[in-house]
């Protein structure tokens, strides 16, 4: 194998010019160079460089490469310390801000408040702004496909022409998802944790393995999602075998699955046949729809152990998702393991580095994730 | 001694030796490799699909051509049908695929031992197995297998269309054994024998079955192995999955066989063996293991609030998620770190394996792991419920009573006797069995189980579950306030403790790392929680 020429669009989707193809392929290149460098060590200790991490325009693919698919669940992680699946359902439902496992939602319901249609998507906001930047009119053609045919450019974009990620077609669990929004849900945070992960970490003479112990030393990602620490457990036990590692092209992430084991439809039709991707090439789909056409009934009649699906959350119970990664060169790193822990800047505090604001806002503590995401530029 | 306990083609249960529990069944005296012949010469011979069921049969002996047709799984229609005798795992999945039949496979890892680094304890043996689910595109699996890497032992669970049942085989070579199908799980003679030790109900089992399924790879932890072992070479370690699929799957198939057992049972008005269906209610017939998601080696005193599950305060899956009860309580009860780290010092907490010596200080992966109402006992329950066989309000009043005990209950479970043995009447079977109860609680104690099932029926049907719900919210207050005091979080470890007690001497426990060690006495009395969150002993 050898270096590709380009990272290609997300899905392989089509909708980019080729000055988008560009840009696109730009963005990504440059994150993931950016993320192989890592933070500057005069800034940040113990997470720089990773050097087992690569470009795949810039450092051949060896012979021996393996992809390794990294799969969890859509429904998100945090919410799962409710005393009910009601509550947790309600919650997840109620704001795309706790949707953080990569994947967000959007349902509709007919006039009896029964769900008729939960469009989901994992497509990243960087594409969204290339793609708004370079083609508007496709950016708003694809809002009234997949949105509403209501959809106007004002709607889209801001009086200064800049693409508005969270507009009124994308802000909400009820009037629409056409990308993701939720502050941590963007391709750049998931260049920068794969990278991270691919730094060994071996503190007081044991080598760091489990999920939960790596996020809490490497600090990369959320801890309490089902996605950060599964990724970068999984990355880190590649690079543990002393490989290379690069996200594979084209960088995404993806619908894995919906699995409908214990659905039960009205009529019993099969509960899988009413998922379909709407955007995506085979094996990188990043829309999905669950929606039940030319039946007399909806997806609110569909029991799920017995229970009719209520909430958009119930089906994200059932879909994972994933990221693949290619290692190679198994063996061959002579990367050494950091022997300490990340160690963030020491900050002074100021007002503006906290603010209540920015919790009810994302409900994260800590660095804002828009400030650890890369801007996308054309060039 | 079974043919299912004697055979070394079965799984190395190590934990039953260090539990006191016979590795055998009494009663069972098959004979295999000694003593009267099931076979000539006391032995199985190869091309041949055996009956076994251990507590019924007296050895294993051939099966008719008549019983063999009487089996419609994909094991028996796919192979032994057309006397093709698979002996190995990869035999076993190539033929099926050669066949056309259940194409869509799902390869799953389990170990005990598994997030123990390897390079730490090389005596350990690691116990590995596989789990592999085969089903047709887009439907539930029908065949479910369990071996380990090497094939020594290969279990399957196949889905019966036609009869509506799980047929259990294993191999024991050179021939195949049926080990009895979901039925002989129910039945007095083979109940709780042979592999319906862990099949308690006739279902396939999980027993790990929540997030973060712990000793399951899973998107939650993947299991540790050395750069060179063998398992890295084999196919299906490539295409392993993380249990929170399998998890999907298990509950559909438990659910399938329950509604096709509960449409046998009851029919045409009537249901038959009504204890054999309600000591899923009243008692714990088996259990699933739940812990917090936390990884107990990242607990620091600093650390963040440690949630324990649910399932350890009270059966809420079948109390809120199921009946609907209307809690206000929003968060589970969780506790500052720096208690539990403290425990594990406390009370000694260790890893032991005493068949290789292996010993290691500290809790299992995740922390706090503690056996909880079993999801196969409260799939019965709704289902009844669904099926307007039993009343929402009946099954809630029994678990509501000792609710704070959602497992091991002697409390709930001293109500049985009420529960009559023989058919009676779906349109009367609950009312009488509580008059019964109310009647018996006019001559007993007040805080008689008689008493809090009365209390509890007493209620008007427009506000039980408001009411019910309001006793949940409150003792959840109480947990909530409690454990965030270290003699409260102690009192709690003591009770965690006495529930794995209860779980490690049943045969379901068959592993010596699936649960730790304490130093707590080993003759400690056995503990209950009260309402009011505080633990005493049982009386």
């Amino acid at each position: 194998m050898s270096t590709i020429t380009r990272y290609g669009p997300p899905g392989r989707l089509t909708d980019l010019s080729d000055v988008g193809l560009k840009a696109w392929h730009v963005f990504i290149a440059d994150s993931v160079d950016q993320a192989i460098n890592g933070p500057d060590p005069s800034q940040v200790l113990h997470d720089s460089p990773r050097s087992q991490f690569y470009n795949l325009t810039k450092t051949e693919t060896a012979p021996d490469a393996a992809e390794a698919t990294v799969t969890w669940t859509a429904f998100p992680n945090r919410l799962r310390s409710a005393v009910s699946d009601r509550q947790r359902w309600q919650r997840a439902d109620a704001s795309r801000d706790v949707q953080d496992e990569y994947c967000e939602w959007s349902v509709t319901r007919n006039e009896a408040g029964k769900i008729i249609r939960v469009a989901f998507t994992c497509e990243g906001p960087e594409y969204w702004d290339v793609l708004a930047q370079t083609s508007p009119e496709t950016a708003l053609e694809l809002y009234r496909a997949h949105i509403s045919p209501s959809v106007q450019s004002s709607d889209l974009f801001g009086p200064d022409g800049r693409y508005l990620r969270r507009n009124k077609w994308n802000d909400s669990t009820t009037h629409g998802a056409m990308h993701l929004i939720q502050p941590s849900n963007t391709l750049g945070a998931e260049i920068e944790l794969a990278a991270a992960a691919t730094i060994r970490r071996v503190i007081e003479g044991r080598q760091l393995t489990g999920a939960q112990e790596l996020i809490a030393c490497s600090k990369y990602g959320v801890a309490d999602r089902n996605s950060d620490p599964h990724i970068g457990e999984v990355v880190n036990s590649v690079a543990r075998q002393k490989a290379d590692l690069a996200l594979s092209d084209p960088v995404g992430l993806y619908f894995d699955d919906l699995a409908t084991d214990g659905w039960s439809t009205p009529d019993g039709s099969d509960a899988k046949s009413y998922w379909t991707y709407e955007r995506g090439d085979t094996g990188h789909p990043v829309r999905a729809v669950y929606e039940v056409a030319e039946r007399n009934f909806t997806v609110g009649d569909i029991t799920i152990s017995g229970k009719p699906i209520e909430y958009g959350a119930q089906i994200a119970d059932f879909i994972t998702m994933k990221l693949t990664a290619v290692a190679c060169r198994f063996g061959r790193s002579t990367t050494e393991p950091q022997t300490a822990c990340v160690e963030p800047p020491a900050r002074e505090f100021s007002p503006g580095a906290f603010s209540p604001h920015a919790l009810s806002a994302h409900g994260y503590l800590g660095v804002h994730p828009d400030l650890a995401s890369r801007s996308t530029r054309l060039s | 001694m079974s043919v299912w306990e004697r055979t070394p083609e079965r799984r190395r249960a190590t934990a039953w030796a260090a539990a006191g529990i016979p590795d055998g069944n009494v009663g069972a005296d098959e004979a295999l490799t000694a003593g009267t012949s099931a076979d000539d010469g006391g032995r199985l011979r190869e091309g041949r699909l055996y009956r076994g069921v251990s507590g019924v049969d007296q050895g294993p002996r051939p099966m008719s051509t008549e019983e063999l047709a009487g089996l419609n799984d994909p094991m028996a229609v796919v192979f032994f049908r057309q006397a093709r005798w698979p002996m190995t795992l990869e035999d076993l999945l190539d033929g099926l695929t050669q066949a056309n039949v259940l194409l869509a496979q799902a390869v799953y890892m389990i170990g005990e031992a598994g997030q123990i680094p390897p390079d730490e304890a090389c005596e350990l043996s690691r116990d590995i197995r596989f789990a592999i689910t085969r089903a047709s595109s887009g439907k539930d699996p029908d065949l479910l297998v369990s071996s380990d890497p090497t094939s020594a032992f290969l279990q399957v669970a196949a889905w019966d269309s036609t009869a509506q049942v799980f047929n259990y085989y294993m191999r024991i070579s050179p021939a195949w054994v049926w080990t009895g199908n979901s039925w002989s799980a129910l039945e007095p003679g083979s109940r709780g024998k042979g592999c319906f030790d862990s099949h308690a109900n006739g279902s396939v089992v999980m027993k790990e079955l929540k997030q973060p399924w712990n000793n399951w790879q899973s998107m939650s932890a993947t299991i540790q192995l050395a750069p060179d072992d063998p398992l890295r070479g084999n196919p299906l370690y490539r295409q392993v999955i993380g249990a929170e699929r399998l998890e999907l799957a298990v509950r559909g198939l438990i659910a399938r066989w329950t509604t096709a057992r509960l449409a046998a049972v009851a029919c045409d008005g009537m249901v038959e063996h009504p204890d054999h269906v309600l000591r899923q209610l009243f008692t714990s017939t088996t259990v699933n293991l739940a812990s917090s998601s936390t990884q107990s080696a990242t607990v620091t005193h600093d650390g963040r609030d440690l949630v324990l599950p649910m399932g350890f305060w009270l059966n809420s899956d079948a109390l809120i998620n199921d009946f609907g009860l209307p809690v206000s309580v929003e968060t589970a009860p969780s506790a500052p770190a720096s208690f539990y780290a403290d425990s594990l010092a406390t009370f000694g907490f260790r890893l032991e394996e005493r068949t290789s010596g292996f010993s290691r200080q500290g809790d299992t992966f995740f922390a706090f792991v503690v056996p909880e109402a079993a999801y196969e006992d409260n799939e019965v329950v709704r289902q009844l419920v669904e099926k307007s066989l039993v009343p929402a309000k009946f099954a809630a009043c029994v678990l509501m009573v000792d609710f704070t005990n959602p497992v091991f209950s002697p409390v709930r479970a001293r109500l049985m006797k009420y529960v009559p043995m023989a058919s009676a009447s779906t349109a009367t079977w609950c009312a009488e069995i509580a008059t019964s109860i109310v009647a018996a609680a006019s001559t007993l104690p007040a805080g008689s189980p008689e008493s809090q099932f009365a209390e509890n029926w007493s209620l008007a049907e427009a506000e039980w579950r408001a009411v019910l719900a309001r006793r949940i919210d409150d003792y959840l207050e109480k947990a909530t306030a409690r454990i965030r005091t270290a003699s409260g979080f102690d009192d709690f470890t003591r009770l965690a403790e006495s529930r794995r007690r209860e779980f490690k001497a049943m045969r379901l426990n068959e592993f010596e790392l699936t649960l730790p060690m304490t130093d707590i006495a080993a003759d400690a009395p056995r503990l209950r929680m009260n309402e009011d969150a505080t633990v005493t002993a049982v009386n």
